[in-house]
């Protein structure tokens, strides 16, 4: 049972990840420790943030996670840890539940899918449990994918150590019209130190919102277009994303507008024309005007058996 | 195949019937009620994809932005009486025209829009009143074109709002995409205009309603015509036939339980676990069936096997019956099989609701018949939605909702079969025409008892469809 252990650092969480083979639960519990190069060692009373160096931003969390992992399949299992701060962390993995139950088995660490020398170690047998941990040390060029490997029957879990990354990328861009305002927003979950914007890959920086997530540009203008790169500034390594943003000018929309009111228009002309061309034939109110007209009514009066026409037939034979 | 009547040189003598073509131009007039219904319904049906925009620009909540499709169907409903009555004094082609105008007008007017309210304004009430002088008018028509082949060019007519519900959600996404919101409204804008072009092919049967009468009628003075005039038009006599009244009542709860599954089916699809995926597929399975439901209802009717009265109890009936079920389908199949029902009879209803209505209160009386049930019935829709949603809070599933909305098909159902002449074998005996005899001149009148005499049934045939008012024998 996995349980957070408060000590003399700053909250410290260990990553712990636990495998069975046959119907596993896997507890998974992060630790961070929160030791910063530059802060000084801290008396055990001391409340966790007093001791630190204007580094408030840190951020120090617990996450639990329960996998499921049935026997037989070699998934590869992923966790992914948001690192705001360098700091030291210590990973964990806990096995339990192999058959044969061996004394002591073999393991060690990845990164980035190579082995990290002199990390093989041998582990014991614990109250049925083996247990491999490391603590690293991430700093910038530290962050990546780090996997525990059990050489005996290759379980594998990896933890992925990176800044946030934004997400929610619109692939398409925003489309705005001239003289019109846009928001360019970048959505993320932990709050940066600040934000920067950038404009289509030139280092010069163009708006500073501070803490704001959006950028608002207004009255729009054919040049404002281009790529924007939105950049979340934390301590350890800013974290980018870019919007693309497209300004028209009002006259694009017009030409399928244009084009189809066009179409309407000479829609309805044809067809009122070729109901006012085809009118005459059918207009009948004027006996004698037309003669195939006075026959086609006579003959149709002359089917008629009962019904309106009877009167009007006799009127017309009377005519005739 | 055209027996038009020609008009004769004793023009005020013409009767208000005129036979129905049943064919020939009428079926350029379904193809404009097909367009029509897509351009106005499968259009509303579509907007869902500027609500995102609309969220995002003007930072309101998705509530809010919603109100600009209930502003425009319920401006569709209640103005239907108006648009009615208008096509009744002015006739239908140049209402239709307008409502065209009216309804591409209001969307180029909001892709001016600066605030959510011009939305409200431009997409909802202008664009509204456009759709509600579109549709009733041009249902009517084509009801007029045809006797015989009634249902069938309804259901035919109405496949527009199907085929368009598939067609314009790409289209939309696409012009959001390439001009942004703005310049999709002004091109959709441009899109409504082509319902002018609808309008004018609506060829003019004969002279509008109160225009006859009003020729017909002896010269009263100017006031009490025009009050006339407006009694006529709205057809309010029929607020005290009890065909009427029944058949509003159960149409309006038709309405409130028709619409549910449309708005609930994804949302329940979600909540009982299926994928995002599955339940888009069960969407556009109904789709395709109520696009399939229309036409074969359309079609079994006029074959005349039975009465239409009795085939929309069937279909209605089913309808409920399957709105029911649905919450019992817990596996993927069976929810398809339950919605494949669900969509099959709601596709079959429609254009029975409409083609019943001649059967019931005349051709004459049709046009205004349909503008009031519209607004008697918006009643429903209005209620039905928010009410399911509401016993969605309250309960947490959708179960409750769905056997409501279900029940309210039922009730219709019921209701329905209280209609006058509904548990004979044949149609109702043409209505004389009320109170204009003391007015017209006797010619007139006896004309109009002959016309109509003529062409009802015989009774001895039984299971004969409802009574074409042509002058076929």
């Amino acid at each position: 049972m996995p349980r957070p252990r408060r000590a003399q650092h700053c909250c410290r969480e260990t990553a712990l990840f636990s495998m069975a083979n046959v119907r596993h639960l896997i507890l998974l519990l992060l630790y961070c420790d929160g030791m910063n190069t530059e802060t000084t060692p801290s008396p055990p009373s001391d409340p966790v943030f007093t001791t630190r160096k204007a580094v408030s931003k840190e951020v120090c969390f617990a996450d639990w996670a329960t996998i499921s992992w049935h026997a037989g399949q070699n998934q590869v299992i992923t966790e992914e840890l948001a690192i705001l701060t360098p700091q030291n962390i210590e990973l964990l993995c806990n096995l339990t539940d192999i058959p044969n139950n061996p004394p002591n088995i073999t393991g060690y660490w990845a990164k980035d899918g190579q082995e990290i020398e002199n990390s093989e170690e041998t582990v014991n047998r614990i109250n049925e449990q083996y247990v491999l941990k490391k603590t690293f040390s991430i700093q910038a060029r530290d962050l990546g994918n780090y996997s525990c490997i059990f050489r005996e029957n290759k379980a594998q879990v990896t933890f992925v150590l990176d800044v946030p990354v934004i997400k929610d990328k619109r692939d398409k861009p925003v489309v705005s019209y001239t003289r019109d305002s846009v928001v360019l927003e970048c959505k993320l979950k932990y709050t940066p130190n600040t934000w920067n914007w950038y404009k289509a890959n030139n280092t010069e920086k163009i708006f500073n919102n501070g803490n704001r997530t959006k950028l608002t540009i207004l009255n729009l203008s054919e040049e404002h277009s281009g790529k924007y790169i939105c950049s979340a500034v934390f301590d350890i390594k800013p974290s980018e994303s870019y919007i693309e943003l497209k300004v028209l000018s009002y006259t694009e929309p017009l030409k399928p507008f244009i084009a189809i009111v066009v179409e309407v228009i000479v829609l309805v002309t044809l067809i009122l024309l070729w109901e006012k061309c085809s009118k005459p034939q059918h207009d009948s109110s004027s006996a004698g005007e037309n003669d195939v007209c006075s026959e086609q009514t006579t003959k149709l009066t002359r089917d008629e058996s009962n019904g309106v026409e009877n009167n009007t037939a006799r009127r017309r034979k009377l005519d005739d | 195949m055209m027996e038009k009547p020609k008009k004769t040189q004793e023009e005020e003598q013409s009767p208000p019937q005129i036979a129905a073509p049943d064919g020939g131009w009428g079926w350029v007039v379904v193809g404009s009620l097909f367009f029509s219904s897509a351009l106005v319904f499968g259009l509303i049906r579509s907007l869902g994809v500027f609500f995102v925009e609309f969220v995002q620009y003007f930072g309101e909540s998705a509530q809010a932005v919603s109100w600009i499709t209930s502003i425009g169907l319920a401006m569709q409903q209640l103005l239907s009486p108006i648009a009615a009555a208008a096509s009744n004094v002015f006739g239908t082609r140049p209402v239709v025209m307008l409502g065209g105008f009216l309804s591409g007008l209001g969307f180029i007017l909001a892709s001016q829009a600066t605030s959510l309210l011009h939305l409200y304004l431009t997409m909802g009430l202008i664009s509204g009143i456009g759709w509600a002088l579109i549709f009733t008018p041009t249902v009517a028509s084509v009801m007029q074109y045809f006797a015989v082949r009634r249902s069938l060019a309804m259901g035919l007519g109405f496949t527009g709002i199907g085929l368009s519900s598939f067609a314009f959600s790409p289209l939309f996404q696409y012009l959001v995409e390439a001009y942004a919101w703005r310049g999709a409204l002004l091109v959709l804008g441009g899109l409504s205009f082509n319902m002018i072009a609808c309008g004018a092919v609506i060829r003019p049967l004969g002279k509008p309603n109160v225009v006859l009468k009003t020729e017909n009628s002896s010269k009263l003075n100017k006031c009490s015509s025009l009050l006339s005039r407006i009694y006529e038009g709205f057809e309010l006599s029929l607020l005290s036939h009890r065909g009427f009244l029944t058949y509003s009542i159960a149409l309006t709860f038709f309405n409130a339980g028709y619409f549910i599954p449309y708005v609930h089916l994804v949302a329940h699809s979600h909540h009982i676990g299926f994928t995002e995926y599955q339940a888009a597929a069960v969407i556009s399975v109904t789709g395709v069936v109520d696009i399939l439901g229309r036409v074969a209802s359309g079609w079994f009717s006029d074959l005349g096997k039975m009465r239409m009265p009795h085939m929309l109890v069937v279909w209605t009936g089913l309808l409920g019956l399957s709105l029911m079920l649905i919450p019992a389908a817990v596996v993927y199949s069976g929810l398809i099989v339950v919605s494949l029902m669900y969509g099959f009879c709601a596709g079959a209803m429609t254009p029975l609701a409409f083609a019943v209505v001649p059967e019931i209160v005349g051709m004459e009386r049709m046009l205004g018949a349909l503008g009031l049930l519209q607004l008697i019935e918006s009643v429903g829709g209005l209620l039905g939605a928010p009410l399911s949603g509401w016993l969605k809070d309250h309960t947490g599933t959708y179960t409750v909702s769905f056997i409501a909305a279900g029940s309210f098909l039922v009730l219709g159902t019921l209701v329905t079969m209280t209609l006058p002449y509904f548990w004979s074998c044949m149609g109702p005996p043409p209505p004389s025409p009320p109170k204009r005899k003391s007015q017209d001149g006797s010619i007139e009148g006896g004309l109009l008892t002959q016309t109509l005499s003529s062409n009802s049934a015989p009774d001895t045939l039984c299971p004969l469809n409802d009574i074409p008012y042509s002058d076929k024998e």
